[in-house]
């Protein structure tokens, strides 16, 4: 029976670096490659020595594909492509092809810049990858080749950020990626067509939660926010260049607005009027209260957030100011932390994940001194807020999706081995479909039951309404009898004489034939009409033909009796039947053994 | 382990055999058991145990625990055998009963806890850890764990299945004699003392390998070949060729069998067969199975064994030569001329009748020819007759498909194929090594500049081709008729792919532009056909193209232009390029929103500065690129300015080497006047203001150039220190440097006022808006700033006191972050 096989090598059980294979009607198809920023060494890349040791990627993947442009998602790209050696297509949707380099390159900068940093990639490998990559359109169907194929869905969670479908003949898989089924700010919800795939692999991150609505989180960052530039204090919030921090700023620059409020906001890097430019381009990927917006004013030219200058660090008064890297592990937000972090009426607002040995972690677990470089204590006093952002479905939206593309089979990847237990049951519960959530390096294999296509021909049928019955209905399957013709990749099941016509081949008639002996002291003459009575007698629905020639015909059967000079008595009747009445052959052949009724 | 270290430590292991404790995040563990391990690698015969006695307590309550966390678990099983490696602290934990305790697997069935990967994966890992010595051998032999482990070999998960095999071969390793014999730590030679059965050891790992050969389970099967590839590769005599022997009969009826599942990992084994002395001796049957592997299974496996074969040392000519032939079949089927049609068409008329085995037959062979052609491997071919071929199948693939070839339909299977097109380019490229080739030449750039101009190539596929053109061009610079190629063909396609709508067109044609400038530079017709063509000002316009990178490739390529026409100086004066070039550039610098460019304009501000003919136009940017890049946000684009303020100090001060003992005072002067056209330039304030950087190699790097200065200045004392004073205000270094001056004052002052001098440090504060360079030297403490920024390590701290502190802060915090990721 043919199968799906889904392996994780990363995001099997836990929320670290997705990477998942899947092998599907001889296709091996990579979903995402991410890494784990944790580690600075190879422990952050997946190991792909488990797919083939002998390094040859691109002779057993098909191709790559990356839902979206975090880096737990595409971190291990550029290693995969230009370190170990995959030269196949990639794919992604057009502003993650756009995006994904920014935060590449980002986390290069930032990682070059460590010490006991080993085999990182390099900015001209960020580069060679990216050109390795097609772009994908939301809702295109894309040939990787005959016979595989992908179409893109938009997933929300981030800008660009898609669900793909993938196709082998009659089997499919859906990959959700990261997805948020509730709109944001700047983002609309995942969508889905009932595509019905044999396997949903879904991810789970907040498996177990119904969240609080993104509002509240919202209304409680602004009034965190405002309480502290009210007391004349500082806001420091570090991100990363893209994606949570233009969120961050729409939801600002509206309150700024609105509570017609003075205190200068500062976005600190440069990176950001690219990460604008993108946001700008790919409007068509925001929600539709941007896209209405940006008829009358782009959302994404800030009137109220300005360019930083180290300088304005010092600046009394209170302020709110962006800053990169967003664990505080270097670079400017590290260092206006510093400059902050004596204060109490300061506040630091994480609204991220960070690794552990940054400062950022090491504030979140409460730490109050910190040793920096220098070996001087810096003393924090300053408020120290986290706040997840993070556009996740929650157990509601997975629901919502399942309900949507009504898969066959559910697997869950991306979250944690015991919240992952609870859904899997409710799923299974509420759909009556098995639900799976392998480990990394565990192999699910899912048997399917594929339907191949054949094409009718028009006057099978006609034949077929003919013999009565009711009409063909796709939803109530029926048996059709016909030739079934598979010729240049097409299968169509026609009649036997237009598939005789259509190859040019003539019929071969192919008849059973059996000799009964009986003792009958009549001539050869009358010992076949009384067989022909004997038949009229039994087979009362048949038409029965005495045919001058000497021969009795029931349906294609040809009964003719013969005797040999010597034994007059000794009749051989031979009976001659065509394949399509076997059974009446056969039962015929049963009946004349048993001898004439006298 | 420091001290610190050990009063961490009993809490760190409290916390971690906690119960109601969670476990902290998954890197911690691991970064935990790296600090063990090092701690292990330096102990020098220390036992840790006897010092820490609070991870025999944390070792035992894991145990005891039937609520134990499997991440806790796993970790304990991994440190269990960290620490059992060596042999003192194997007896403690041996001796209190921890080992059996902790590696008794019935115990982890009981709570189901086997049931989780990560526990038995962490089984395995200490068990590894733990094999060091012998004693670690007898232990798992003794308590029946080889049972066990064999089991494990066909686990589920993948990666407790690949641990498996490798904790086996490890076993066979310590038995073979060389092992036991040699190594400090390992291992007494004398195997009698021991009350094991040893050879019933390797003969129980021996059985399972047979009977997984001999199995009709595939992932059975699996899992035996992929430990005997591993015992081959790893083990040595005898273990190896009992192994072979043992295993011949069920290998050669799989062999023989040609299943397709398992011909690439039967590969394996061969190819690790091959690296061993088995090959060569009859009896092993190793040349025998290449034999069969090459002419069963699916061709593409065949292909590859003949690559295996031809690359062998020794090996019969007769079985070489079949191999070079299986090599060249794919490609002989699709190019051959009508009339071997027959002889041909028999072997791969099927494979090559289905798209996909005949893209993946020709794939196939075409990178076994591109891996042999780089080695120079082929004996006895004529090597121009495969490179026509190559160049036949090329043209087939980018639709110019000849009647006379053989498989019209292969043919249309292969027109526009990408994965052929990439890989007949890098074949292609591969075969310039061969002088053989070139007469070929005019056929070979033929097809490269048909890939080159046709609409319908991929970018892959261009790039590919430039790879190729560049090699072929490499090779055939000594011939005349290279520049009429270059300029009647090659440019103006080169033309159009700059203009071309993919930016990865655009930026592959570039990177091109530069690599053939490098490399053509001392060719002085190159450089007048670079000139008289349309390229320059294409060149130029592309320093505004709408991406990032492109622009960035562009600065370098008119880099490189620039430089080779300043080699070739009659040219200069024809053009403004570089005049054209440095505006744009400088707009660049300071208006690109990206860093790449910005980068690539600092680096080619470098790459001119440091070349051999002098580019004097450049004086009147340098202060703006010094004062642009120095203050640019990217720290990338800094560091890339301080390497050009060291190319700068090194052209402006070698007329006076640090190392000169006397000077002259003209030389004095020259130095002085260099110093200060230095600070004209904004040098010193790009330094200063990169030592007070937010990011440290921007810090190390300017601190070194400084400390260079220092060093210049010391030798040097008696130049005019007044021509150098550099302005303290409206400079951001200056805030620092003043008051690290006031500080230095106020000491002076107090220790004036001791004595009973006056006052006057207010005074002074508005006086020090000028400072002369030597005194901000002398005031800046850079030795020990410097010794400073080697110790830091940029706050993502990886001592194990954080790692620990971090473990214990993580744990008092109530409130659990919930799970969030970028």
């Amino acid at each position: 029976m043919p199968d799906i096989k889904v392996t994780p090598l990363g995001a099997g059980q836990d929320v670290g670096r997705s990477c998942i294979l899947v092998s599907i009607g001889g296709k091996n198809i990579m979903l995402d490659c991410g890494m784990h920023m944790g580690f600075n060494d190879d422990r952050r890349f997946p190991d792909f020595s488990y797919i083939t040791q002998n390094g040859r990627l691109t002779e057993f993947l098909d191709c790559v594909i990356i839902s979206h442009f975090h880096l737990d998602h595409c971190g291990a790209l550029p290693y995969m492509s230009e370190m170990v050696g995959y030269d196949g297509p990639i794919y992604m949707t057009h502003p993650t092809k756009a995006i994904c380099p920014i935060l590449l390159e980002d986390f290069r900068k930032i990682t070059v810049d460590k010490k006991g940093e080993t085999n990182f990639f390099t900015s001209q490998m960020i580069k060679d990858c990216m050109k390795k990559v097609v772009p994908l359109n939301l809702h295109q169907t894309v040939q990787v080749d005959d016979e595989l194929e992908i179409k893109a869905y938009y997933a929300g969670h981030v800008l660009g950020a898609a669900m793909v479908q993938i196709k082998v003949g009659s089997e499919s898989v859906v990959y959700t990626g990261d997805y948020n089924m509730t709109p944001d700010r700047h983002l609309g919800a995942a969508w889905i067509d009932k595509c019905r795939p044999d396997i949903l692999i879904s991810e789970s991150t907040y498996a177990t939660t119904i969240r609080d609505s993104k509002r509240c989180r919202e209304r409680d960052f602004l009034k965190k926010v405002h309480e502290t530039v009210e007391r004349g204090g500082k806001v420091l919030i570090p991100v990363f260049a893209l994606g949570r921090a233009q969120e961050l700023c729409i939801l600002l620059e509206t309150f700024w607005e609105r509570m017609n409020l003075k205190a200068p906001i500062y976005f600190s890097t440069g990176l950001t009027e690219k990460a604008n430019h993108y946001y700008k381009l790919f409007i068509t990927w925001t929600n539709q209260k941007i896209r209405k917006t940006f008829v009358q004013r782009n959302m994404f030219e800030f009137k109220h957030i300005k360019a930083f200058d180290r300088s304005y660090a010092d600046n009394p008064g209170p302020m709110v100011v962006f800053a990169t890297p967003g664990m505080l592990h270097a670079g400017q937000s590290l260092q206006i932390f510093k400059k902050w972090a004596g204060n109490e009426k300061n506040m630091v607002i994480m609204p991220g994940y960070c690794v552990q040995g940054t400062v950022g972690h090491k504030i979140l677990n409460g730490q109050k001194k910190l040793e920096m470089e220098g070996r001087a204590t810096l003393d924090v006093k300053l408020q120290v807020e986290y706040m997840s952002f993070s556009a996740h479905a929650d157990a509601k939206g997975i629901m919502q999706l399942i309900r949507m593309a009504e898969p066959r089979n559910m697997l869950l990847v991306h979250g944690e081995a015991k919240k992952m237990e609870f859904l899997k049951d409710k799923i299974e519960q509420e759909f009556s479909i098995s639900c799976f959530m392998p480990a990394n390096g565990e192999t699910t294999t899912i048997v399917t039951n594929p339907s191949v296509p054949v094409d009718i021909s028009l006057n099978l049928l006609k034949r077929e309404m003919a013999l009565g019955g009711p009409l063909p209905d796709a939803k109530k399957p029926r048996t059709m009898h016909g030739t079934l013709i598979m010729k240049d990749n097409s299968l169509r099941l026609v009649s036997p004489e237009q598939a005789l016509k259509e190859l040019g081949l003539n019929e071969h008639q192919l008849r059973f034939t059996c000799r009964v002996q009986l003792h009958d002291p009549h001539s050869d003459t009358d010992t076949l009409s009384r067989i022909y009575t004997h038949l009229k007698s039994v087979l009362k629905s048949y038409s029965i033909q005495h045919v001058p020639d000497g021969t009795v015909i029931v349906e294609s059967i040809v009964i003719k009796v013969t005797s040999s000079a010597e034994e007059p008595n000794l009749k051989v009747i031979l009976l001659s039947w065509s394949y399509q009445d076997e059974e009446l052959g056969s039962f015929l052949s049963t009946l004349l053994k048993k001898g004439l009724p006298s | 382990m420091d001290g610190d270290c050990s009063s961490l430590l009993p809490a760190v292991c409290l916390v971690l055999a906690d119960p109601k404790q969670t476990p902290p995040d998954d890197t911690s563990l691991e970064k935990l058991l790296d600090w063990f391990k090092d701690l292990h690698s330096q102990s020098n015969g220390q036992v840790l145990l006897e010092h820490q006695p609070c991870l025999l307590e944390f070792i035992s309550s894991v145990c005891a625990s039937k609520a134990t966390d499997p991440a806790i678990l796993s970790f304990t099983l991994k440190l269990t055998g960290l620490l059992a490696a060596s042999k003192q602290d194997f007896h403690l934990l041996e001796e209190g009963g921890h080992l059996v305790c902790v590696f008794e697997r019935e115990a982890w069935s009981v709570c189901d806890l086997w049931e989780d990967a990560s526990v038995r994966s962490g089984w395995i890992q200490g068990l590894l850890n733990m094999l060091k010595h012998q004693q670690a051998l007898d232990f798992i032999c003794r308590q029946g764990l080889i049972k066990v482990i064999l089991q494990l070999q066909n686990d589920r998960s993948l990666f407790v299945a690949c641990l498996a095999n490798q904790l086996l071969v490890q076993i066979l390793k310590l038995l073979t004699p060389s092992d036991v014999t040699s190594g400090s730590d390992a291992v007494v030679s004398s195997k009698s003392s021991s009350s094991l059965d040893w050879v019933s050891v390797s003969s129980e790992i021996t059985n399972a390998v047979v009977e997984a050969l001999s199995s009709e389970n595939h992932p059975q099967v699996l899992q035996g070949v992929q430990l005997l590839s591993l015992v081959l590769s790893q083990c040595e005599e005898p273990i190896r060729s009992s192994l072979w022997k043992d295993v011949l009969p069920p290998l050669e009826v799989l062999i023989n069998r040609g299943s397709e599942p398992l011909t690439q990992p039967l590969m394996t084994v061969l190819r690790a067969a091959v690296m061993t002395p088995l090959l060569g001796q009859s009896e092993y049957k190793v040349e025998e199975f290449l034999e069969v592997m090459l002419g069963t299974g699916n061709r593409k496996e065949g292909i590859l064994c003949a690559t295996l074969i031809v690359k062998l040392e020794k090996c019969p000519k007769v079985l070489k030569r079949k191999a070079m032939d299986i090599i060249l079949l794919p490609l002989q089927c699709v190019s051959t001329q009508s009339q071997d049609e027959k002889e041909v068409d028999l072997v791969l008329k099927e494979p090559l009748s289905q798209k996909a085995l005949c893209i993946s037959l020709l794939v196939q062979s075409l990178s076994s020819l591109a891996e042999l052609a780089h080695k120079e491997y082929f004996e006895g071919v004529c090597i121009p007759s495969v490179t026509s071929r190559v160049v036949q199948l090329l043209r087939v693939c980018s639709g110019h498909c000849t009647s006379s070839l053989l498989h019209v339909s292969a043919c249309t299977h292969l027109i526009g194929s990408c994965k052929i097109q990439r890989c007949g380019l890098d074949t292609l490229g591969a075969l310039s090594v061969y002088e053989d080739n070139l007469d070929l030449r005019k056929d070979i750039f033929g097809v490269l500049l048909d890939y080159l101009k046709s609409p319908d190539s991929h970018a892959t596929v261009l790039k590919k081709t430039f790879q190729a053109v560049l090699r072929w061009i490499g090779v055939c610079a000594s011939f005349p008729d290279l520049l009429q190629f270059i300029s009647n063909d090659l440019f103006p396609v080169l033309e159009k792919r700059m203009c071309d709508v993919r930016w990865e067109v655009r930026d592959s044609t570039l990177e091109f532009i530069t690599q053939l400038t490098v490399a053509l530079s001392d060719n002085s017709g190159f450089v007048e056909v670079l000139y008289t063509s349309g390229l320059v000002s294409i060149l130029l316009s592309l320093l505004s193209d709408t991406e990032g990178y492109v622009r960035a490739s562009a600065v370098t390529a008119v880099g490189e232009a620039v430089t080779s026409s300043v080699q070739q100086m009659a040219l200069v004066s024809k053009i403004n390029l570089l005049e054209e070039a440095l505006a744009q550039m400088m707009i660049i610098l300071s208006q690109d929103t990206e860093g790449f460019p910005r980068r690539a304009v600092v680096k080619t501000f470098t790459s001119w500065l440091k070349g051999s003919n002098p580019i004097t136009a450049l004086d009147s940017s340098l202060s703006s690129v010094l004062s642009l890049g120095g203050n640019d946000f990217d720290w990338e684009v800094k560091m890339h300015t301080l390497e050009l303020a060291e190319a700068l100090m090194e052209k402006m001060l070698t007329c006076c080497p640090y190392a000169v003992q006397s000077f002259s005072s003209s030389e004095r002067t020259r130095l002085t006047q260099s110093l200060s056209k230095l600070k004209d330039l904004g040098l010193f304030d790009v330094l200063l203001n990169g030592l007070f950087d937010c990011d440290r190699p921007v810090c190390e790097k300017s601190c070194q150039l400084l400390l260079k200065l220092k060093r210049l200045n010391a030798e040097k004392a008696d130049f005019d220190h007044d021509a150098l004073v550099l302005k303290a205000c409206g400079n951001r270094w200056g805030d620092e440097v003043q008051s690290r001056f006031l500080n230095k004052q106020q000491v002076k002052a107090s220790e004036h006022v001791l004595i009973g001098g006056g006052e006057g440090t207010e005074k002074d504060l508005h006086c020090i808006k000028e400072i002369p360079l030597s005194v901000i030297l002398q005031i800046l403490d850079l030795d020990d700033m410097q010794r400073m920024l080697k110790l830091s390590s940029d706050h993502v701290v990886n001592s194990p006191r954080s790692l620990m502190e971090d473990i214990l802060s993580a744990a008092q915090q109530s409130e659990e972050n919930i799970v969030d990721c970028y």
